[in-house]
């Protein structure tokens, strides 16, 4: 008797605990997103002012002024969402944008969705003009760089004021060096022209929209100095190809190296085991 | 004192007829696997002969054990900086070649050739690539003076004789061989556990088996080099090394292991030894001179009270201890001193010992007859002297089992000879009772000793040949596992198949 009234307490104990967990996921899987305009408005600073202004022209990516009336808001949001995704899936309006922007496509920015929403509801907020255009820096305040400058933060012969580490490491321009730079990034010999020129790039150097560089950059960030510098040695960094007369002394360079190498491995294992059987037999044989 | 127990092994090689029966049975058990083909944990060699793989006791090419630098025991392979430095390249490891390269024959083509004019045949297709080869080489092909103007001649034991001896040596009617079958010595200060930067090679406590883990080894190789018996193998299948494992399975099931159970000529015996783990250091400084006497003395007799008390304060069972007393090995190495360590001066302490033979080192032929049959017939005397008119060099079996030191083979010749004597004396009655006992005298041994050899040399049962101890294997295991879950987990094969990059 007592057994059994245990046993029913137990039992109810637990389908409440159970009741109380599903509650607990529902509250949370059933929130409204947050569609705070507020938090549009940082995230727009973090990750579209690389790319995009309101109301001061085109950078790399258009300008956002009046998006929302010229979009649905379905396609912006599943836009912001992935566009490579849509790029992939051949959606019309995306491919013209493409096309229209020297094919630099918009990079997928790993939103989620509250914060897609968010960005949206302040896009729309500014083009009802609820809230205020931000204003952002533009080619005119940077001042004017120096590309020899440019030229060495770029190769890590100087460091970043801010630790960043160089250029090169990932990122190669034609005609710097027999062996370019690193493979990991793009090749930036174009840059300057592909982004629109100085407009394009400062946006671009002031919020890195990109994962990796945004990963690299957001904590170290660059000065204004130095990106005038790194735009000016960008513009003049013009040639297209690595010059042919590099390659020679890189082979070179290839082979005395290796040869080197291999000296001083015969060198150091001069004494090494290479053949005991057969070199018996041989030596038997000649005597 | 630190008294540890050791399951030891005699080759008594009087008795061995070179029949690679227990190579055989070792394959079949062990090494039939992929990547194993080219092993052979035990095998037989001719001497003088250059052995498997091809010299292996030329040290100055292999670099396998150790030296003394500067007073140090040092491993003749590297030291710490040397094995850093040739981590990603051990510079003295034998080749395939060295070892020789398995082959099977292409069977399948007797039946499946096209009708031609001529028979099919069966080519050979080497064991490693798959594709058609020439043989060059095999693990034993040197037996019998197989090849001997190449390969004994090279035999680096030889260059212990002056030149007039080996002249002589080739000579039609001096031509001499014997047989020198070959296993893992579980040594007490090994050279393949110092090399292996791993930490993979292990002395197990209980019986002193030196084994590899497959699951730490890290295939650096050095172990292989490090081992101046050769004596451990790279699997290039699962790449990671293996080695004799003196069949401790079947160990500590209570039977012998297959290449001593299997054996024809019945000349392998297997027994426990008490020795001193304190003293193995010093043992093996010694001088080359007094290497195999070091060696004797660091063995302790398993009926000293003083010495029983030591082992069981170290946890070495009654069963242990009672087989040590009992063992066929303690007999031949320390009481009769006739059982001799394969190269002693490699100073791993090699606890594989060997009675040098006599026949094919004494007969000799006189006038086209056996010396020894004409010996025989009057009397066994001339035996006595004729151990320095050997027709293989004492100097020869010096270099084998003694480091160089004649006097220690010859004292246990002298004894091998009188047990001959002594027993024809008793036997046969046609040698003089004087001459027995001059014989006896000469071998510095007694009347009941000598019946004792005889009797564990000519007539011993299994149970005297094979003193396997009660290897408790469940208590030496019970702090880290379970013996019944190790008993349902531990059946055939490996328990983690070792892979590349596991």
């Amino acid at each position: 008797m007592a057994l059994s009234r245990l046993r029913s307490i137990a039992l109810a104990s637990l389908v409440f605990a159970a009741l109380l967990m599903a509650a607990l996921f529902i509250t949370v899987e059933a929130a409204p997103p947050n569609q705070s305009a507020d938090e549009g408005a940082t995230l727009f600073k973090e990750k579209c002012v690389g790319c995009h202004t309101i109301g001061s022209g085109k950078l790399v990516g258009p300008d956002l002024k009046g998006v929302t009336q010229r979009q649905e808001k379905a396609w912006l949001l599943s836009w912001i969402q992935a566009p490579d995704k849509m790029l992939a899936a051949g959606d019309p309006i995306a491919t013209q944008l493409l096309k229209e922007y020297n094919n630099l496509p918009m990079p997928n920015l790993g939103l989620n969705e509250t914060q897609v929403a968010s960005l949206v509801a302040y896009l729309e907020g500014i083009d009802a003009g609820t809230i205020a255009a931000p204003v952002l820096p533009t080619a005119a305040a940077v001042p004017e760089g120096n590309s020899v400058i440019g030229k060495e933060l770029f190769t890590g012969v100087n460091r970043f004021q801010n630790g960043g580490p160089p250029c090169m490491g990932c990122h190669s321009v034609g005609g710097l060096g027999a062996l370019g730079g690193g493979a990991l990034g793009p090749d930036l010999t174009t840059a300057f022209d592909k982004y629109g020129g100085a407009a394009g790039l400062v946006g671009f150097l002031n919020a890195p929209p990109t994962a990796t560089m945004n990963a690299v950059w957001s904590r170290q960030p660059l000065t204004a100095d130095e990106q005038a510098n790194l735009m000016a040695f960008l513009q003049s960094a013009t040639a297209t190809e690595r010059p042919v007369e590099a390659l020679v002394p890189l082979t070179v360079l290839a082979i005395v190296g290796a040869l080197i190498l291999i000296v001083v491995a015969q060198l150091y294992w001069r004494k090494r085991l290479v053949s005991v059987r057969r070199a018996m037999v041989t030596r038997s044989r000649i005597s | 004192m630190d008294i540890r127990a050791q399951v030891s092994m005699v080759f008594h090689l009087d008795k061995c007829i070179g029949c690679h029966t227990c190579s055989v049975a070792c394959k079949n058990i062990w090494t039939d696997r992929k990547g194993t083909e080219y092993m052979w944990w035990n095998n037989v060699e001719t001497k003088p002969g250059t052995g498997y793989p091809t010299l292996w006791e030329d040290q100055e090419k292999y670099k396998g054990g150790w030296e003394k630098k500067g007073g140090e025991l040092r491993l003749k392979l590297q030291g710490r900086l040397g094995a850093l430095t040739n981590i990603f390249f051990n510079p003295y490891l034998p080749t395939v070649d060295d070892y020789y390269e398995p082959w099977t024959y292409d069977y399948e083509n007797l039946f499946t050739a096209p009708e031609g004019d001529d028979q099919p045949t069966a080519r050979a297709i080497s064991m490693i690539t798959g594709k058609h080869m020439e043989i060059e080489a095999g693990p034993n092909w040197d037996d019998d003076y197989g090849g001997s103007p190449v390969y004994a001649s090279n035999d680096p034991n030889l260059e212990a004789l002056t030149d007039d001896e080996r002249e002589q040596m080739s000579e039609i009617e001096r031509v001499v061989f014997f047989y020198l079958p070959r296993i893992c010595n579980h040594c007490l200060n090994p050279g393949c556990v110092a090399a292996c930067p791993a930490g993979a090679i292990y002395k197990r406590g209980e019986d002193g088996i030196v084994l590899l883990s497959q699951e730490k080894c890290r295939a650096w190789r050095m172990c292989i080099s490090g081992c101046p018996y050769k004596k451990t193998y790279f699997n290039w299948s699962t790449g990671k090394s293996e080695k004799c494992i003196l069949c401790y399975p079947r160990l500590e099931s209570g039977q012998a292991p297959a290449c001593f159970h299997s054996c024809v000529g019945r000349i392998r015996y297997l027994g426990v030894l008490l020795y001193d783990a304190d003293q193995i250091k010093n043992a093996a400084s010694v001088p080359n001179r007094d290497l195999v006497e070091a060696h004797r003395s660091i063995i302790q007799d398993p009926f000293d009270p003083q010495i029983i008390a030591a082992a069981k304060a170290n946890g070495i069972p009654d069963g242990m201890i009672d087989a040590a007393q009992k063992s066929p090995v303690y007999k031949f190495v320390k009481e009769w001193r006739l059982a001799l360590p394969l190269h002693p001066e490699f100073r791993t302490m090699p606890m594989l010992f060997y009675v040098p033979p006599m026949l094919p080192v004494l007969a000799k032929i006189k006038d086209g007859k056996y010396d020894n049959a004409d010996v025989a017939s009057k009397s066994l005397a001339p035996l006595l002297s004729s151990l320095e008119r050997a027709r293989l060099p004492l100097q020869y079996m010096a270099s084998l089992f003694s480091a160089g030191n004649d006097e220690v083979v010859a004292a246990s010749y002298r004894k091998l000879i009188a047990v001959r004597i002594y027993m024809r004396h008793k036997t046969v009655g046609d040698i003089s009772e004087e001459e027995a006992l001059e014989a006896l005298r000469a071998g510095g041994t007694t009347a009941e000793e000598v019946e004792a050899i005889y009797q564990l040399t000519a007539k011993p049962t299994m149970e005297e040949r094979f003193v396997v101890p009660p290897l408790a294997r469940e208590v030496a295991i019970e702090q880290t596992i379970d013996p019944f879950t190790r008993k349902r987990e531990g059946g055939f094969g490996f328990r983690h198949a070792p892979q590349r990059g596991g």
